[in-house]
């Protein structure tokens, strides 16, 4: 599977219920790999209800700047949410399906 | 001693390069119709091109990659994507007019009709880039720029009232005859000539080819708030000649010879002669400028290698993009299409593409994760939302002006 | 070409998008060597998704892009591709030595044999022309 696949999906819940869309992958440095660098792991999609502002990229962590820039990137960034990659059921065309309800 | 000449060498190259055939154009064209009433949007577009430079020029020096580089990984392919197609469209259009604009410069100097001269002249261009290093490149073509000087030497020649000149810069008044819309028409292609675009991907390309770092942003500063302004100066002197020498005479700006008159009334056939001297090398080196511009813009969004630190083999697709937007670049001049009015429409076409150049360098500035220590400080934020907001204004402005004074007539 | 500042791949969660999509990739010298286009996933022992390779190129870069533009990008790719199932450039994770401002792997772009466009280029025009093999003067 690509990383592709899941950006940009839209997130529906057990009952068709859409949840929102992915943009982003939260990730730790802790994979296996066998090379000399740890791997990054997805461990939760980042789902928002609003796709725009993360669709050009930009994201609140440690953004600082013009106020102007800062709200800005805040008011394309209301609910967010994260769901752990645990709850996915199956990705197919442009959809992840959840098994379990998010809490 | 040796680092001292060096700054120097570099602020002298910075005055001599700030001009291109955007600036020549724009403010002959302005001083001859307007007289000194828009000389404050070439100072506003000088502090503007200083601010973004100066940023742009810090995050190269700090993170050792282009600006398109960072784009993409900052916004995305998709955003990227519609910035690079923007911006190459743009720049594709201002190497155009250069290409153009050097052979109107050696038609000037041996009344040989232009078209004849530009194969020659892109032959020149490429081969300029194949071979010659970034930094005798960049300083060659600065250096021989400061021909340009002749125009505040004309200035002070034509011995003006120069409390009246002071005053009728400070205190604008738009000329009774023209109307408003014109007149704000050719203000917003004074500030494109001002803030090119390419300007800012060439800068901080540059500043990795020439493998700045950290340690290397006290001389940037040096190089961007003393040689741009004094640019600009020359910039001002062009628009100053032809508002003294043009404007009383009705004279409009309609070729290359007419942004040189002035000199040669004020200082004769030598004057002239350095000033196309100048017209040649601010004209090729913008050339050389955009055409590598071309090149660093598509390679960075994909990842490819670039640039001129490398043999050419080793960066095979960066000179072939490079090659063939000079192909594209001297077909449009073979349509024998005016260039002086390909110039205008590149500069305000410039305007109009500010906004995704600029935004993008404000958010990759002010991000610690690229910047560490050097992210931007209150003072150039403050100024760069101010500028954002205002380079918004214009680039909105400009289309509908365009349409409205039918491009300025 | 490593920076200081980077210290964004700490143990704390960090967003793939961010930190590893459309990164510089370099060789050990830092030459250039593609960007990280797409990035395969496979389920991991102990939960996740764990990357397994980079993925580079127009049918990696492709389905990112918009619309037709991304189908019009991945249609050009196959057909460019002598093979009937193409899949893009792939560099297994296990190359990479460094994730910082770039991501640096452990062999040049000639060792790692995923250059096409770039060799094609090279050996059809610029090599061709004289003066490609030295450095500028």
């Amino acid at each position: 599977m690509r990383a592709s696949e899941l950006l940009a999906a839209e997130v529906r819940t057990v009952d068709g219920r859409r949840l929102g869309v992915v943009t982003g992958l939260r990730c730790s440095l802790d994979g296996p790999s066998q090379g000399p660098t740890p791997a990054p792991r997805v461990r939760a999609l980042v789902v928002t209800g609003r796709h725009v502002g993360a669709a050009l990229g930009y994201q609140q962590e440690n953004q600082r700047g013009p106020w102007l820039v800062r709200a800005l990137i805040r008011a394309l960034h209301r609910r967010s949410r994260l769901v752990d990659v645990g709850l996915i059921d199956r990705v197919e065309a442009g959809t992840v399906r959840l098994s379990a309800e998010p809490d | 001693m040796k680092r001292l000449l060096s700054v120097f060498l570099g602020v002298l190259t910075a005055i001599g390069g700030f001009v291109d055939i955007g600036d020549l154009v724009a403010n002959a064209l302005a001083g001859a119709r307007f007289g000194l009433s828009l000389v404050w949007v070439t100072v506003l577009g000088v502090v503007g091109i200083c601010l973004f430079a100066e940023m742009s020029g810090r995050v190269a020096a700090v993170t050792r990659r282009g600006t398109f580089d960072l784009i993409r990984e900052r916004l995305g392919p998709r955003a990227g994507l519609l910035n690079l197609v923007a911006s190459l469209l743009v720049t594709v259009l201002t190497f155009t007019a250069e290409i153009g604009g050097v052979a109107l410069a050696l038609e000037l100097a041996t009344s040989v009709n232009y078209l004849l001269f530009v194969p020659v002249v892109g032959f020149a261009v490429w081969l300029v880039i194949w071979r010659l290093r970034f930094k005798v490149l960049e300083n060659v073509f600065g250096l021989l720029g400061l021909a340009l000087i002749v125009f505040p030497v004309a200035l002070w020649k034509l011995n003006p009232a120069w409390g009246d000149l002071l005053h009728s810069i400070v205190a604008p008044h738009k000329p009774a005859s023209e109307d408003l819309s014109t007149y704000l028409y050719y203000g917003v292609a004074l500030f494109g000539a001002a803030m090119t675009p390419y300007e800012v991907f060439f800068f901080s390309s540059g500043a990795v080819e020439e493998r700045w770092t950290a340690k290397d942003i006290a001389t940037s500063r040096v190089n961007v708030f003393i040689g741009f302004p004094l640019g600009g100066l020359l910039s001002v002197a062009i628009a100053a000649c032809a508002a003294l020498v043009l404007m009383p005479a009705g004279i409009e700006v309609g070729t290359l010879g007419q942004v040189g008159l002035p000199v040669a009334v004020a200082v004769g056939k030598l004057g002239l002669a350095v000033a196309i001297l100048g017209f040649v090398a601010a004209t090729f080196g913008a050339a050389l400028e955009t055409g590598l511009s071309t090149g660093y813009s598509i390679a960075q969004y994909f990842g490819w290698q670039w640039g001129k630190f490398v043999r050419p083999r080793d960066a095979a697709r960066f000179h072939v993009v490079v090659l063939l937007a000079l192909i594209a670049a001297i077909a449009c001049v073979l349509t024998t299409a005016d260039p002086i009015k390909v110039t205008e429409y590149s500069i305000v076409f410039s305007a109009v593409a500010l906004p995704l150049t600029y935004f993008p360098i404000l958010v990759v500035a002010n991000d610690p994760v690229y910047m560490g220590e050097h992210v931007n400080g209150r003072l150039s934020n403050a100024l760069g939302t101010v500028f954002l907001g205002i380079i918004i204004v214009v680039a909105a402005a400009a289309v509908p002006l365009m349409l409205l004074t039918s491009a300025g007539q | 070409m490593t920076d200081e500042s980077f210290d964004d791949m700490t143990d704390e969660s960090f967003d793939l998008r961010l930190r590893l999509l459309d990164r510089q990739v370099v060789d050990p010298d830092g030459a250039m060597i593609c960007k990280v286009d797409d990035v395969e996933l496979a389920p991991a022992d102990g939960g996740g998704y764990v990357v397994t390779a980079l993925l580079a190129g127009p049918l990696a870069l492709g389905p990112r892009l918009p619309g037709r533009l991304g189908r019009w990008t991945v249609a050009l790719a196959r057909r460019w591709s002598d093979d009937p199932e193409p899949s893009p450039r792939r560099i297994p994770f296990e190359r990479v030595t460094e994730l910082g401002s770039a991501v640096v792997l452990d062999r040049s772009r000639d060792q790692l044999g995923i250059a096409g466009l770039e060799d094609w280029v090279r050996t059809h025009v610029i090599d061709r022309i004289p003066g490609s093999r030295h450095a500028s003067e």
